[in-house]
């Protein structure tokens, strides 16, 4: 189902955290709401289930207008990011909570939370208490619970950041394949690139209560429409160099690099702008040899990452395939990639 | 060293101990010690001595005692002998007077007072005055009745010298029945038990201790989870209004109940402009004097008990709240799916706990209705407190009472090892029971 956010505005106690917040989530997508903590992405999502009321404009499910509908009429489901599992129920009383509010016969309950729980794989935890399964397990009790009265709309908040490292990697594509495969339309929460690039079908990143940019990942990655955004995705994280342009090129005078601008572009000389690299430019493969020194080096099997000063002081990442030849302290002269490189202006907009 | 440490830990402990020893087992074992007893404000608390009274001698009759011998000792008779004579100096009888009266009376028995008077006033030396007359006549009155004897044997001595035709079992009963001091005894068990009162009394405070209970706990229930829904400036206005009995001085807050509910009082006003019945409800009715009664005692626990739901309420974390909205559960279903769960164990804590309070609670009670009207809402804790402390007549029977309270203290060991085991507080104590 479509959920669609028109103006929506949200206050706490005089301040307004969200406004006039417009947002379109597509029938049987996956959105993830991306930011830094205080970004106003879980306010959205609890405006949307229905626990935080909204101040102004409204919250359509379709054609419903659900904006002042307490949470029970919503037909949500949501993950808490500490699961809030019933610790006083079995995993199949906590399954089957929703159904039994709505009063449904305890035939069809029992089938219902059958399927659903052999769609997440944990059919067999069905007698156990929510105390004596494992983070992995909790997480799967958590969504069976959030979708087993087949809402309109999957709302998940940080459901992975109470995992550890591995089971953050297999929930991952778990959630994933169940989204898939019930084609439920969802929203995910989170603050971690990671976890929106590799589960989402559109990425929206927030700042300060507004959305800066919604694309799929990788139009987000190499499309950035602002520094900002540049700079949240992409890990190791995309380096910035200042400078002006000189004759219809980018010039850092600290350094002496020395960029082509984009076709098509024309920049008054002078005009202050930032150029960001990132670091699978810089390093292997380019045009434009850039001196430095590395200043710090770091191995990870694969690939290693290095950071390297130019003689101004300012610090361009590089990640390349594993090599030993080169150490902290080596002087180097590498080759940049500008037909990668991606302009700013100096209040952060693409060129 | 280490004895060194075990000493420092008792030195620290000794306190609690003391007050522990003092203020617990001290009683408890008193008050077992008094309930094997019959004391009471005629036997005194220390030892008694022996008196043959006129009632005695009336009870020893109709038990079953030879009339003979009860006529012989209620009997006063003047003998005129060596020890009467001594006596008689001792007590300052004029000597020239005494004498005579050894001289023309010796060995004589009178077995009425005048008969001896007249013999004596027919004495040359005789006193003038008739009281002295009359003191002297005292001094030869040889009689058991109302004299007060130290020991057992000296009494048996007295009644065997007056009745010696007494056989030696007669006079032991005689002597043992005139005994005022207490004795041991298991009679005020034998009495609670076969009483009718008793049992009345059983189930008044079984009945005052359910309802009561039961009050508390919903009271208590409703006004933590409406508090726990209100706006918090709101709920803490409310919650500090509730908690003015638990705070108030109960004899001030018995008192404000008794201006309420009056003759003239707000209640009693109130039903007469609505042209209800209007009396005394605290103590005009037993079912008004119950509801007080109920109400007084029940809104006191139902303040603690909301002060427990409240915390265990703020415990509950808020995302399994907000779970339970986002899946579907009305307000209700919320808290009798949600809430009351995490209630459990404060609610069994407050029923285990209040059910002790109230066992021997009596002061609001003793305060309000009093036990009345008539009997009705006295319950055991107030009925053995008025019995050992508090009679009406003045004879406090401190052994009954303390038998009442003795078995008050048995049945509320019993049910505390019974809560213990029933509820697990064990369990409760070592682990939280909240999961997060």
């Amino acid at each position: 189902m479509q959920i669609v956010l028109k103006d929506f505005t949200k206050t706490f106690d005089g301040n307004t955290v969200i406004d006039r917040m417009n947002l379109t989530v597509r029938d049987g997508e996956m959105l993830a709401l991306l930011g830094p903590s205080g970004c106003g992405k879980s306010t959205t999502l609890f405006a949307i289930c229905g626990i935080h009321r909204v101040n102004g404009g409204q919250i359509l499910f379709g054609e419903r207008d659900v904006s002042n509908m307490p949470s029970q009429q919503r037909n949500v489901g949501v993950v808490f990011q500490n699961y809030a599992l019933y610790p006083h129920m079995s995993v199949f009383d906590n399954i089957a909570f929703p159904l039994k509010v709505r009063n449904d016969s305890k035939a069809d309950i029992a089938r219902d939370v059958r399927t659903i729980a052999e769609l997440t794989h944990i059919a067999e935890l069905l007698g156990r208490r929510p105390g004596q399964l494992s983070g992995g397990q909790q997480q799967r009790v958590a969504l069976a619970r959030a979708l087993v009265r087949k809402p309109d709309v999957l709302l998940l908040d940080e459901p992975l950041a109470n995992l550890d490292a591995k089971l953050r990697l297999e929930m991952r594509s778990e959630i994933r394949r169940i989204q898939l495969e019930t084609g439920i339309t969802a929203i995910l929460v989170t603050h971690d690139q990671v976890e929106a690039m590799s589960m989402c079908d559109r990425i929206a990143i927030m700042k300060g209560g507004q959305i800066l940019q919604i694309d799929a990942p990788k139009d987000m990655y190499h499309n950035p429409r602002t520094s900002f955004v540049a700079g949240f995705l992409g890990n190791p994280p995309i380096s910035f160099l200042d400078g002006r342009t000189m004759d219809g090129r980018f010039l850092d005078e600290g350094t002496g690099v020395t960029l082509p601008l984009p076709a098509g572009v024309t920049v008054a000389n002078g005009t202050g702008l930032t150029v960001g690299i990132r670091p699978e430019h810089f390093g292997h493969a380019g045009d434009v040899p850039v001196r430095g020194k590395v200043v710090f080096a770091e191995t990870q099997g694969r690939e290693n990452l290095y950071d390297v000063a130019l003689p101004n002081g300012a610090l361009l990442r590089s990640v390349q395939p594993a090599r030993d030849d080169v150490r902290p302290g080596d002087e180097v002269s590498w080759q940049l990639n500008s037909a990668a490189a991606l302009f700013f202006t100096e209040d952060g907009r693409r060129l | 060293m280490p004895a060194r440490s075990y000493l420092t830990g008792l030195a620290f402990l000794s306190p609690a101990l003391f007050v522990l020893i003092g203020f617990f087992f001290l009683p408890v074992v008193l008050t077992a010690v008094f309930a094997f007893t019959n004391m009471s404000t005629s036997t005194g608390i220390s030892g008694g001595s022996y008196v043959i009274t006129g009632n005695l001698l009336g009870s020893l009759k109709a038990q079953g005692v030879a009339p003979t011998v009860v006529d012989a000792l209620s009997q006063a008779s003047f003998v005129v002998d060596e020890q009467s004579i001594a006596k008689a100096q001792a007590a300052g009888t004029d000597a020239q007077f005494l004498a005579e009266i050894e001289q023309q009376l010796s060995g004589k028995a009178f077995s009425e007072e005048r008969a001896f008077e007249r013999e004596l006033k027919s004495l040359r030396y005789r006193p003038r005055s008739i009281r002295d007359l009359k003191l002297a006549v005292d001094q030869f009155e040889l009689s058991v009745l109302n004299t007060r004897f130290a020991s057992a044997a000296e009494a048996r001595e007295a009644v065997s010298e007056l009745v010696p035709s007494a056989p030696a079992d007669v006079v032991d009963e005689i002597v043992d029945a005139s005994y005022t001091g207490w004795r041991w005894t298991t009679s005020n068990f034998t009495r609670l038990v076969s009483s009718s009162d008793t049992w009345r009394l059983v189930g008044n405070t079984i009945f005052y201790v359910a309802v009561t209970l039961s009050f508390t706990v919903f009271v208590g229930l409703f006004l933590a989870v409406t508090t726990f829904y209100l706006p918090a400036g709101a709920a803490s206005a409310f919650s500090m209004l509730w908690l003015l009995p638990r705070i108030t001085p109960v004899v001030l807050y018995t008192v404000m109940w008794k201006w309420f509910t009056w003759e003239g009082g707000f209640v009693y006003t109130a039903a007469q402009a609505l042209g209800l019945p209007a009396f005394n409800y605290m103590k005009g009715s037993v079912p008004t004097a119950w509801t007080i009664v109920i109400m007084v005692n029940g809104f006191i626990g139902a303040a603690f008990a909301m002060i427990l739901f409240s915390g265990a309420l703020k415990a509950i974390p808020v995302q399994q709240l907000w779970a339970s909205e986002a899946d579907g559960a009305s307000r209700w279903q919320q808290i009798r799916f949600i809430i009351l769960p995490h209630l459990r164990w404060p609610i069994l804590f407050v029923v285990s706990y209040q059910t002790l309070s109230l066992l021997s609670s009596y002061q609001e009670i003793w305060l309000t209705t009093n036990g009345g009207p008539g009997r009705t809402t006295t319950v055991w804790a107030l009925e053995s407190f008025n019995t050992a402390l508090n009679s009406y007549t003045g004879n406090l029977q401190y052994g009954l009472g303390a038998a009442m309270a003795l078995i008050l203290v048995i049945v509320g060991v019993a049910l505390s090892i019974l809560y213990l085991r029933l509820f697990r507080f064990d369990e409760l104590l070592s682990r939280p029971k909240i999961e997060f």
